[in-house]
Parts: C-alpha cells; structure tokens; sequence
C-alpha cells in the first residue's frame, strides 16, 4: 500500500502530492524525537506540531522515518511533499534506496525566470511581483490542477 | 484514502500507531507530547497559547485584512495576521492565503502583505539552492568586524531574558511565554545580540528555532544573516526612540530602563562599529 509522508513542512491534507498519489493511499506522520532533540525543539514547539499533526487525524507513529516509511509501505511507491529541509531531503535519499520515492512540490507564489539574480530580496520582488500578485484562478503559468 | 496497513514483508515488525487522543483536552496533548519526547528537559514547561491545526489558522484568515496590514505592519501592535507558524508547518498553503488576500482587497491594498509572503518563498528558494549551506556566512560581515571578534554561544542573560534592558527583556519574555513575536522586535532582538553584544548570528538564529513557532531554517537563519550584515551590504541596528515609536505603550521604552539602547543613530554607530568610518 502506497504511503504519503506527511513531515513537518507540509501538515496537512491538502496539497498537490495528494493529487499526484490517487485516494488508495495511507497518510501517516511520524513523531521524530529524535530529531527534535537534534534541533532543540521547545515544548511549546513540539505541542504546536502535535497539535497540527493530531487534526489530521490519520495515524501518527514514534520512531524514525527511515525505519518505520519501509515497513509500512512494505515495497510501495512512497510519496511526501517537497521541501528545502536537510532532515526530509536526506530521509528521501535513503528511502530511494529500496523504494520509488516521489516527491511533490506545493504550487510557487511567483514565476520569475530560472536566470533571475536572487542576491537580493528586491531583485528577485521586482521579477517576481506581477505572478505573485495575481490569483491562482488567473494566474496562466499555475500548472497544479486539482483532481 | 484508505484507513488500516495491513500488509507487511515477512519478518518485519509492524511499526503500531499511537492511539489517538479524545478531539477535546489540551492537558491530554501536553501529556502525550511529553510521553513521546523523552530528550527534552523537564525544566521545559512552557505552552503557548497558540494552537495548532487548520481550524486555529483559519480564524487567523478571518481576520486578515491586507490594506490595514499595508499601514499598521511595522507597529508592535499593527493588523498582523500571526498566520505564520500555521504557513511555516504547510497548515496552510502560502498561495491559497495570497489568494484569500487578493479576494479581500485589491492587488494595489495586498501588495504589502503579499511581499511579506515572498519574502519567506524568496529564502526558501535560496534554501533549496544551497541547502548544506544554511548555518554558513552568505558573505564577510560589515561591521568592521570579523567572525573572529564575535562569541559562538548565547549567555545565559540573554537566554532567560535577564539582560538588564527592559524592552529587550521584555520581548525575550513574549518569545519564550508564547513562540511568537512581531517581525519587528525579532529585529530589535537579532541587532541587539549581534551588535550590542557581539554574538555570532548563529548562536541567535539557533535560540528563536528552539523557540518559535514558526521558526524554520531558511526565513529565520537568512533574517539574521540580513541583521548581521552577512546577507545584506550594511548592519541592521536601532535606538531606543525606534521602539518606542512603533512599540506604543506596549513596551517599556524608559531611557533610564533602556540606557544602552539610547542615543542618536550616530552615536550608537561609532559605538557599535567602531572600526568603520563615522557615519556623516
């Protein structure tokens, strides 16, 4: 059975990866405690991610992902958002290891050209303004369609 | 979707869920975080008031009003919208909220709150290029100062918010109690650990992920680096006569509670940056 990992970038249920996977899919969030610790997650923080994480309300399990992703998804395509973060990057090129790992990414704010000088905030703004001022509705270069 | 994982490869342990907890009951929540955190310290205690789940983030997009965000936003007490921890976690996707903003107001009375949104896409992008890179310097700083002159850790005056200056401590009380403050006093808090006290921007950046709700690497490591000076061409620092004009009466901004923090802009450039040029 396919699994979508729901990490702690993308609490939630309504994101493109679950267009991409189709409704026979499992999604599940795993309480990395360890990690926390690596990061030094307050209370509070921890309690605010629970709490997002608990309104979902799909199953959450303890442990590490590279340890309970294979198992459940027991040789199944295994799906998760996209995200930057270092902790799901590496957990992603573990996982490929054994498993077809596909990785979604959310819909961008702005479309700004893949040669855009990004080294400085109001260089990329003023390429990026016009998309990012539009709405999804209108917005032609919005690819994401719902299913 | 489907609801049970029932097939496993021989020889596997079946990883068990966590039994759910009732819909009602923060206290039962707080119980089982501290069940399943084992690392963290018992002297930990504090909950903010802030609640997760999309329920919470949308009674933040009820009340958001882009045009009064446009006027109000640099004031400690200016219509911000506190949607952040709920966008940082993907609780809610920053389009829908950019289109829930254009739906409201015009693209004219958005664009304000809408930069603010690409300001936090604009550091992910940079994120996504150089992952491996976030704890790093951008560039040498701009402080006539090099990494060298600056401490690697946060003392603990400044962890536990007994600084001595009353806004500052003032805002580090508001940080640890709730996870959350206003963009504007995280400046007030990042200029006065890099510069008043001269601590590097990574020592500061690790102490707001501990504690900020919507604290991630790349918005909240690069902000640092722009305060630093090492992702921006000059330092960001203030006075006392800053907070107190965007702080209201919300904020102890008594010189005789705030010495360090007062005095022209000059003056506390020649203090703080006392190896560059006098600012004219």
């Amino acid at each position: 059975m396919s699994i979508v990992w729901v990490h702690e970038d993308a609490i939630t249920l309504n994101h493109p990866v679950f267009w991409t996977a189709g409704p026979a899919v499992q999604p599940i969030f795993i309480w990395d405690t360890e990690e926390h610790d690596r990061r030094a997650y307050s209370l509070k923080r921890r309690v605010f991610i629970y709490e997002c994480a608990h309104d979902l309300d799909i199953p959450i399990y303890a442990g590490r992902p590279c340890e309970i992703l294979p198992v459940l998804a027991a040789g199944e395509t295994i799906y998760t958002a996209g995200t930057p973060n270092l902790y799901v990057l590496d957990v992603v090129a573990d996982l490929r290891k054994s498993h077809d790992v596909t990785v979604v990414d959310a819909p961008q704010l702005a479309h700004i050209p893949a040669n855009t000088d990004t080294g400085r905030f109001f260089r990329f703004w003023n390429r990026a303004k016009k998309s990012a001022l539009t709405h999804s509705s209108e917005n032609q270069i919005e690819t994401a369609t719902a299913p | 979707m489907v609801s049970l994982l029932d097939s496993l490869p021989p020889g596997l342990a079946k990883p068990c869920a966590l039994k759910r907890l009732e819909k009602s009951g923060r206290d039962k929540v707080v119980s089982r975080v501290k069940d399943i955190s084992p690392g963290l310290a018992d002297s930990d205690v504090i909950i903010s008031e802030i609640r997760g789940g999309r329920k919470a983030a949308d009674q933040c997009l009820a009340h958001l009003n882009p045009a009064k965000y446009g006027s109000t936003r640099n004031h400690l007490d200016g219509a911000v919208t506190r949607l952040s921890p709920y966008i940082r976690h993907g609780v809610v996707n920053i389009t829908d909220v950019r289109d829930t903003a254009l739906d409201i107001s015009s693209a004219k009375d958005s664009e304000k709150f809408i930069q603010q949104l690409s300001w936090r896409e604009y550091w992910q992008r940079l994120y996504k290029e150089f992952p491996r890179n976030i704890w790093q310097d951008v560039e040498p700083y701009k402080t006539g100062f090099s990494p060298d002159d600056y401490q690697d850790n946060l003392p603990r005056d400044i962890a536990e918010g007994r600084t001595g200056i009353a806004s500052i401590d003032g805002f580090i009380d508001e940080l640890l109690t709730t996870g959350y403050i206003h963009n504007h006093a995280r400046l007030y808090l990042a200029g006065y650990v890099c510069h008043w006290r001269r601590i590097k921007w990574q020592a500061g950046a690790a102490w707001f992920l501990t504690h900020l709700l919507d604290g991630d690497p790349a918005s909240n490591n690069l902000s640092w680096q722009w305060v630093a000076s090492t992702f921006s061409h000059k330092p960001y620092y203030f006075n006392l006569e800053n907070i107190a004009k965007f702080s209201g009466d919300t904020v102890d901004t008594r010189i005789e509670t705030n010495r360090p923090l007062a005095g022209t802009y000059e003056e506390l450039y020649a203090r703080l940056f006392p190896n560059l040029e006098p600012k004219k």
